[in-house]
């Protein structure tokens, strides 16, 4: 979805109509993506509403060149961090950033054709062993195929964080979906 | 790994990067191994991301709730509203079946006339009972139908001619066809009782008009080829002899 910047000439005089019209096409994706923050549809259902109730009300004061998705995610981020599941997820599941090393292997590789073959659920269970730091990035840049830009406004923090977070969230995705197909005796491609 | 793109893989494979440099990478994986063995791995997970993610719908609920956050007091369309436009579209559904229906039926006794009317014409017999007069054609009926009807007293100046009568079956239900003659065109009048043959069409297609009115608890049509002039002079004086 391409990014919704409101502007100075129709920031003037918006009401519920335009923000019904640029916010419920978004519900989807802050639904799946309150699903993946807090692991609980019903508390995801609940977090979705808070978050648009917000919005809402602070639709009226939306400035120019705002970003209207990435402060739509935002919000929601916010609101989740501040719910007891957000406080208690913050306090146990950050991971040092610090001391990111690349070891991607060399050459042609089978991990390629293993990633290309791992069903969903597996997929998903390396989405879930993220910690929320590189789970939200990851799922905001590729599922919501937001930029950098727009990462970085919804949650707050310096493009090169999005970057190095997006990196290692993918290389973790990648080592838990080799793991399991090791585990499964999945025997490498390379020809 | 030492290759100074590697950093530049992953904004690569996001676009992320300036064109010259996006560029300059994709030139760079044509020669490096180990970058294009990232890049492409990295592509097969955002495709991977990018359909796993994707795991909970939003419920139709929550929709609705969000709308009535959004419109609060009344934008949103109750559930009885949604009732009473499926209720009213059935009624309008059911009135355009009969109405359909209907006129099936009476484009259809429309029809079944004007077939009469050319059967007659085409007849060396068009009329079982052959009279001028309206006292011979009148009684000939009696026994015949469980109605009666009256035929008009003709003035000695009118152009029509009564040519005689018969027994017709209109959708399965007996009637008088009278038959009259105005210069070289004949006119057949078709009489029913109304609660067996209804409708009141009026056409005119190329060839011939038809023109039908309830009276007296009957139902007539005129059927011709004679001008529509014709039909309705006719149909005037049938009702002018009939008025109670």
């Amino acid at each position: 979805m391409a990014a919704t910047v409101i502007t100075r000439g129709n920031v003037s005089g918006l009401g519920s109509k335009d923000f019904e019209r640029l916010a419920v096409p978004l519900l989807d994706g802050l639904f799946n993506f309150a699903c993946w923050l807090s692991g609980d549809p019903d508390e995801a259902r609940d977090l979705v509403q808070e978050t648009f109730v917000k919005s809402l009300k602070g639709f009226s004061s939306f400035r120019e060149g705002t970003n209207f998705r990435a402060w739509m995610f935002r919000i929601l981020r916010n609101t989740f961090l501040t719910s007891r599941t957000g406080l208690e997820r913050r306090n146990t599941q950050q991971e040092d950033e610090d001391g990111f090393e690349e070891s991607y292997v060399s050459g042609e590789t089978p991990e390629i054709a293993l990633i290309r073959r791992a069903d969903t659920e597996l997929v998903q269970a390396a989405i879930t062993q993220l910690a929320p730091a590189f789970q939200e990035v990851i799922l905001l840049a590729d599922l919501e195929e937001m930029k950098y830009q727009e990462v970085a406004e919804a949650l707050d923090i310096p493009i090169g964080t999005v970057m190095s977070r997006l990196a290692r969230a993918r290389r973790q995705i990648r080592n838990h979906i080799v793991a399991a197909a090791g585990k499964k005796k999945i025997v490498g491609i390379r020809s | 790994m030492n290759c100074q793109w590697r950093e530049k893989v992953g904004p690569y494979v996001d676009g992320e990067l300036e064109p010259s440099v996006q560029q300059a990478v994709a030139d760079h994986l044509q020669s490096c191994a180990d970058c294009s063995a990232a890049a492409a791995e990295q592509q097969e997970i955002k495709k991977a991301v990018r359909v796993a993610g994707k795991r909970f719908s939003a419920p139709p609920e929550l929709y609705a709730s969000v709308r009535k956050q959004i419109h609060p007091g009344g934008n949103v369309w109750p559930w009885w509203k949604f009732s009473a436009i499926a209720a009213a579209l059935i009624v309008v559904a059911a009135l355009s079946f009969a109405w359909f229906t209907r006129a099936r039926t009476e484009n259809a006794v429309v029809a079944q006339l004007i077939d009469q009317h050319v059967t007659m014409l085409a007849s060396a017999n068009p009329v079982d009972v052959i009279s001028s007069n309206k006292h011979v054609v009148k009684p000939w009926f009696q026994g015949k139908l469980s109605f009666t009807f009256n035929p008009p007293e003709l003035a000695a100046d009118s152009p029509f001619t009564l040519l005689g009568g018969k027994l017709v079956y209109t959708q399965h239900y007996p009637g008088a066809e009278l038959v009259y003659q105005v210069r070289q065109h004949k006119i057949s009048v078709f009489i029913f009782q109304a609660r067996d043959v209804r409708g009141e069409p009026s056409a005119t297609d190329q060839t011939f008009t038809v023109k039908g009115w309830q009276q007296g608890g009957l139902q007539y049509y005129v059927v011709t080829d004679a001008a529509r002039e014709d039909a309705d002079r006719l149909a005037a004086i049938f009702k002018d002899a009939n008025q109670q």
